[in-house]
């Protein structure tokens, strides 16, 4: 439970790995940086079971690609189908891990459902102003 | 299996999505597809560069003009903005200092909710439930066991709730013997786990 750290190396080498990967997708227009976490765990899955040897790299590439050629042709329409990056990443993730077999959309969907009908409490909605909890000076 | 696609992107709101990855990043450490280090691994390539850095130039400037550190301390968000530090997931940020006999860590004990702006996104463990159930029930044995934080018995440890309408942080002690150091300088040595309050000043 400790966090990762990895040394600076490590660290340089894993960020030159997955450039290298991603300078061979199509951009994502605009700024670099993710706007939601969601984007960002969906973009390290990706390459995380890449690296697992699911998939080839370009697989994933023409599936992305594909997905975002599907909403291009259907018009780009910005009111049915607003343009988000990574939910086409997310889509070509979902399809080349359903191609091999490993996922099925049914138990996806089962899934998410689980999570979005667990109840939040009652009370994260409002500012909590004590210590949750103190261990007094002995 | 062929590959036909999975169904197109069409609206679904951002709750919607994030359940999905969720879901997905469940079924593939199941399946071993992947470890949820791997994927953290590669979370923090990305969290290094919109992250703590931002936090430890505040901590740094803290630890240098008490003006702004008696302000930071009151206002959080406010004194952020002087920096042009803010946004989303900081709207209402309170920062609390640790002291000689005051040591302050945080939490979300219901999901992840953490302070984006200053601390870039948080780290896995954070948002895992053995942490958020453990840090609120054994403090000082979680920062001792899990973090090597070994605290003297004369320190009180306050563990803070963070929600989605207030978020905490922890502005650390500055470290002794670093009298001579540029504000510059000091926010290099500030890590971020000492701005959770699961660390302390620079990994030493």
């Amino acid at each position: 439970m400790t966090g990762f750290r990895p040394d600076a190396t490590e660290l340089g080498d894993a960020r030159r790995r997955v450039e290298a990967l991603v300078a061979e997708l199509p951009a994502r227009p605009g700024d670099e940086s993710f706007d939601e976490p969601w984007e960002l765990r969906a973009f390290a899955m990706a390459v995380a079971a890449y690296h697992n040897g699911q998939y080839e790299w370009s697989e994933f590439q023409l599936s992305l690609i594909e997905s975002i050629r599907r909403w291009e042709a259907e018009g780009g329409d910005a009111e049915s189908a607003p343009w988000s990056y990574y939910e086409h990443w997310l889509t070509a993730l979902e399809t080349v891990l359903a191609g091999n077999g490993v996922l099925s959309d049914a138990l996806l969907d089962d899934r998410t459902r689980e999570i979005l009908a667990t109840p939040r409490a009652k009370n994260h909605h409002e500012p909590h102003y004590e210590p949750v909890a103190i261990d007094p000076a002995r | 299996m062929s590959s036909t696609p999975i169904q197109p992107p069409s609206i679904r709101t951002q709750e919607e999505i994030a359940a999905r990855v969720k879901a997905l990043e469940a079924i593939m450490i199941e399946k071993g597809i992947m470890t949820t280090e791997a994927v953290d691994r590669l979370t923090e390539i990305y969290e290094k560069e919109v992250g703590p850095q931002l936090g430890a130039a505040v901590v740094a400037k803290a630890w240098t003009d008490p003006e702004f550190k008696e302000r930071l301390l009151s206002d959080g968000t406010g004194t952020c903005r002087e920096l042009g530090i803010g946004g989303l997931q900081g709207e209402d940020m309170v920062v609390v200092e640790n002291t000689e006999t005051v040591h302050n860590v945080i939490v979300c004990t219901l999901c992840s909710c953490y302070p984006w702006p200053v601390l870039g996104l948080p780290p896995n463990w954070y948002k895992g439930p053995e942490y958020r159930a453990r840090i609120v029930r054994e403090p000082r044995k979680v920062l001792r066991d899990d973090f090597g934080l070994d605290l003297p018995d004369s320190v009180e440890v306050r563990v803070w709730d963070s929600s989605s309408e207030m978020r905490y942080w922890v502005l650390p002690r500055r470290p002794e013997g670093t009298d001579g150091m540029s504000e510059r300088a000091l926010a290099g040595i500030v890590t971020r786990d000492s701005m959770i309050g699961s660390g302390v000043g620079p990994a030493a």
